[in-house]
């Protein structure tokens, strides 16, 4: 369950009781041009511009961001329902752990003519570190622990 | 590069009597609000009051490297920053009020950042380099403060009761000082001459006019009236700022070796 979608006055963000109704906003941020966004954390704000405005100063006041975007969270559609996330009968067959895929993509490389993209450094060479870079501290998109590339997986 | 050795002495008093008056205008308004830290309406609202103030200070803390440059007389940005006793600094009489409450600091805010922004627009095309660069780093971070300021001046103003009429309070006791930000300095025609800067201190005040007047007149504002005595815009500092001069030089006194 994501948290309350809004603050009623009196609660802890409006000590005052001002009547200001204030309401989370997500906040994802890219740290460079062609990174991914990544979501940053939440400010509290009564509207959109100010969420804004908060957005800036608190994920990107210190040049750590080129990009932020802002989504109020009651607009983020949700899905957190166990029996479509976490099915409890055996999944394995839908891991791509069964399959090599290495040398049928090496084949299918050769025959178009294109070569495996290089890591552009040694330290990202390592078998643990298939990933693009850049990515370094993404957490993999599947929790599959099979060293099977990326970008081989069904 | 720095230095005005190149300049003309009076060219160089004018040039240096200008960048005081900035960078104590940064500085004290930059102190000034930075009051607001831990108390402000919000957490968000705090941080970013905040992080406003101590642009800020680093820009006054910029116009005081380059003044330190200029007149090169042995004393650092912090020198001239701490040093000086509440009555020689040069900040516009606007920042001699305290910060009051938010309607205050939010009023104060808009009509500086719209002054200054205007006076920042007739040095960027100076011809010092040097004050040029600096002019076009700053405009840059001060158009994110002009938007925080009018995004909260369109908010008191466009809420009836409490917040409007705080508001209407704090632009009736800042509005006659409003003006001191762009008051004509008495050394502005060596400036105009070496063309440092391109208006006039009238030129820029009606300018400025001009600018706030289609946002005063949407939000049923009261336009600040003409400046009270233009003559002492830069002098004659209130209690209030002596007080936060003694706030802000405290740590000064106690260990003058103090570094950051």
């Amino acid at each position: 369950m994501l948290p309350p979608s809004t603050v009623e006055p009196g609660d802890a963000a409006d000590p005052e009781g001002g009547g200001v109704r204030l309401e989370p906003y997500e906040v994802f941020r890219q740290e460079k041009e062609g990174d991914p966004m990544r979501h940053g954390g939440s400010v509290l704000a009564p509207d959109a511009t100010l969420a804004v405005h908060y957005a800036r100063e608190l994920y990107g006041r210190r040049q750590e961001s080129v990009r932020l975007w802002v989504v109020r969270r009651a607009d983020i559609v949700e899905l957190d329902d166990p029996d479509l996330l976490q099915p409890p009968l055996d999944r394995s067959f839908k891991k791509p752990g069964g399959y090599v895929m290495r040398d049928k993509l090496e084949a299918a490389r050769d025959q178009a003519g294109t070569s495996k993209p290089r890591p552009t450094s040694t330290t990202n060479a390592a078998p643990s570190a298939k990933r693009q870079p850049g990515a370094k501290t993404q957490p993999r998109s599947t929790p599959d622990p099979d060293p099977t590339p990326e970008d081989g997986s069904p | 590069m720095t230095s005005g050795s190149h300049l003309l002495p009076a060219t160089r008093n004018a040039l240096a009597l200008q960048l005081l008056a900035i960078a104590d205008d940064e500085f004290v308004i930059g102190s000034s609000d930075s009051e607001w830290t831990g108390i402000a309406p919000i957490l968000e609202e705090d941080v970013a009051m905040s992080s406003i103030s101590q642009d800020e200070i680093g820009h006054a803390r910029a116009f005081y490297e380059l003044l330190a440059e200029l007149v090169a007389d042995g004393r650092d940005a912090d020198a001239i920053a701490y040093d000086r006793p509440a009555t020689g600094y040069y900040h516009a009489r606007l920042l001699d009020h305290p910060r009051g409450d938010w309607a205050q600091t939010i009023a104060r805010r808009y009509l500086y950042d719209t002054a200054d922004a205007i006076r920042l627009e007739a040095l960027a095309g100076s011809s010092w380099a040097p004050l040029a660069a600096l002019v076009g780093k700053v405009r840059r971070e001060e158009r994110y403060h002009l938007m925080h300021a009018t995004t909260w001046l369109e908010r008191l103003a466009g809420a009836d009761g409490e917040p409007r009429q705080r508001l209407l309070d704090a632009l009736e006791r800042l509005g006659p000082d409003a003006g001191t930000v762009l008051t004509p300095l008495p050394s502005e025609t060596a400036l105009l001459m070496a063309d440092i800067t391109s208006g006039s201190g009238a030129e820029l005040e009606s300018r400025w006019r001009a600018a706030i007047a289609p946002t005063f007149e949407r939000l049923s504002l009261p336009l600040p009236p003409p400046t009270r005595s233009p003559e002492s815009a830069r002098s004659e500092h209130s209690t209030a700022f002596r007080e936060l001069h003694e706030a802000f030089t405290s740590v000064r006194l106690i260990d003058p070796e103090a570094v950051w």
